[in-house]
């Protein structure tokens, strides 16, 4: 399985919790200094498969490799060289944020230069002097950043990295993946967020139900993806005639004025059609991840 | 390991002086009672006598409380490997489990550290926190010498300590394999705390009947030394504590290596039950 290009490799990734099968068979290779976007819903097998990658928990059957090592075999020889953001972050509250920040830097051999570990704290406005148990979510979401970072890790394991973290924060922390990239560090990170994977990933791996579906540009995958649109006519619209339109279908009408439609690809056709009639209200959502897949992954 | 030891002591610092202290104080609350008991030994004698058969079988049967051993016996070691078994219980329990439950215990194993440097790191601190508040215990007691008649040697005071500390090592051993085993800490500290009990009555009626006789030998109280410390104090029994409670320790160590570490918020798993016991009701 030894590849020097390869950061992450997956092979019949098989993993069970009790009766319960979670994965089954996942094949992944995340090349090295590349961003990596790992996209699910949840209960997909995203976490599972991270937590398979740093043998924090064992897999049942298949192959794995990171940065070219077995974590069953050596796991801490991975783990000297990742950087770990888990998805559901708990900190030690005996603690503040610098204490606890000494601590895993002590558990890394000291390997962190702590101007730098200033530095984060500052980008990501977090005090560090607080104690854990008085920092908001949001706020220990940013510690769990800033141990992720602190040591300029290889590999960056990231696990809905910008959950609860307000929009300023998300693209501060986008920012620092790219920069990361640019030390050359290998970043692999999981999101649920559609939009948050195309703004950085140079690919994305689809996983769902414990499969992975595809794996693909993100630009291709938004091109594909399905937005909503709710219209409100000044007069009555024949329902038939936006139905016309490339892309474009109507999931619920009312009076023939108020039509909610689904429109798949680019928006073009549609705000072009839309121009011969008299809008008087027009709002664009997305639809979430799931009904993506619904509509992609059906079968 | 270290770093993990030093973290585990400084985080401690609470269980330390909180049961230190408790243990320190409770002696020194007992000790100055040994004067009155002396000076009035011939009425506490006569009380005595008529004290039912069961409540001496449990308090160490007729040991001599006008001696300092007697009396911290009866009053003091009597109900000490429940005072100590139920921080036994909670510490081994709680050793992993409480960080893990908690979801902590994710992100401190995703440093480079091996699960057995965690184990052991963790483990020594405990040995560590235990001896301290052992010290307590026997500070405590010594220190109330000092107003009191009662005389004792420091040296020999050792030995009961030592034996209350081999309890310690059993339990807390008990307490760490069951929650490596069992689905939760609760059902680790459920079992470990009901065992403690079991273990606390049986021996303490085992006077009273030979059938409770003959299954004492089972549990672990029996093998804890409270009143025989000048004579008749059998190493081999403090041996064959601290001798299962390394036992258990190992087999908890054998399966952290083994088991999934529970991800933050993911509670208890479940216990997999012979299929009979599982059975699904019947829908009408």
């Amino acid at each position: 399985m030894a590849n020097n290009n390869v950061a992450i490799r997956t092979q019949g990734l098989v993993k069970f919790y009790g009766d319960f099968q979670a994965l089954y068979g996942v094949d992944l290779e995340v090349n090295r200094g590349e961003i990596f976007g790992f996209l699910g819903p949840n209960g997909a097998g995203k976490t599972t498969t991270i937590r398979c990658l740093l043998d924090l928990i064992h897999r049942n059957k298949g192959e794995v490799s990171v940065l070219g090592i077995d974590p069953r075999e050596d796991p801490v020889s991975i783990k000297v060289r990742v950087g770990y953001m888990p998805g559901e972050l708990h900190l030690d509250d005996s603690l503040n944020a610098e204490g606890l920040l000494h601590y895993f830097n002590a558990l890394r051999g000291k390997s962190a230069d702590w101007s730098y570990i200033s530095e984060l704290a500052q980008r990501l406005s977090l005090d560090l002097k607080r104690p854990i148990r008085n920092l908001s979510h949001g706020n220990k979401q940013k510690v769990g950043i800033v141990q992720t970072l602190m040591h300029k890790p290889e590999l960056i394991i990231m696990d809905e990295p910008t959950q609860g973290l307000d929009p300023l924060m998300q693209q501060e922390v986008l920012k620092l993946v790219k920069e990361a990239q640019a030390w050359g560090a290998t970043i692999f990170f999981s999101s649920h967020i559609m939009s948050e994977v195309e703004a950085v990933a140079e690919r994305v791996g689809i996983i769902r139900a414990g499969r992975i579906v595809e794996v693909a540009d993100p630009k291709k995958l938004g091109s594909r993806s399905l937005r909503r649109a709710r219209i409100r006519f000044q007069k009555n619209v024949d329902r038939a005639r936006i139905e016309e339109i490339k892309g474009v279908s109507v999931l619920s009408e009312s009076n023939g004025r108020e039509m909610l439609i689904q429109v798949e690809g680019e928006m073009d056709a549609l705000i072009k059609a839309l121009s011969a009639y008299p809008v008087s209200d027009f709002e664009t959502d997305r639809p979430s991840l799931e009904e993506i897949f619904l509509a992609y992954y059906e079968n | 390991m270290l770093t993990v030891f030093k973290h585990t002591l400084s985080r401690s610092r609470g269980a330390i002086f909180g049961w230190g202290l408790t243990l320190a104080l409770l002696g020194m609350m007992f000790v100055p009672f040994y004067d009155t008991i002396v000076e009035n030994a011939a009425a506490f004698e006569e009380l005595m006598a008529i004290y039912p058969p069961e409540i001496m079988a449990f308090f160490g049967g007729a040991a001599d409380f006008t001696s300092p051993e007697g009396f911290l016996s009866l009053e003091y070691f009597s109900f000490m490997p429940l005072v100590i078994g139920v921080y036994a219980v909670l510490a081994g329990s709680g050793m992993l489990a409480d960080d893990e439950e908690k979801g902590v215990l994710d992100l401190i194993a995703a440093q480079p550290i091996s699960r057995s440097a965690l184990f052991w790191g963790r483990l020594f601190s405990l040995w560590a926190i235990q001896l301290v508040i052992l010290a307590f215990g026997w500070a405590g007691v010594m220190f109330a010498t000092t107003y009191s008649s009662m005389v004792l040697d420091p040296v020999e005071l050792l030995i009961p300590f030592a034996s209350l500390g081999g309890l310690l090592f059993f339990f807390t051993g008990l307490s760490l394999l069951f929650s490596m085993l069992l689905p939760s800490k609760r059902s680790a500290g459920m079992l470990s705390g009901i065992f403690l009990v079991a273990s606390f009555f049986l021996n303490g009626l085992a006077g009273l009947s030979d059938t409770l006789k003959e299954i004492a030998p089972f549990f672990p109280l029996y093998y804890y030394q409270s009143d025989n410390w000048v004579n008749g104090f059998e190493p081999g029994w403090l041996l064959s504590l601290l001798g299962f409670g390394l036992l258990f320790k190992l087999a908890a160590w054998w399966a952290f290596q083994r088991r999934d570490i529970r991800v933050g918020g993911e509670g208890g798993w479940k216990l997999k039950l012979p299929k009979f016991l599982n059975r699904k009701p019947v829908e009408a």
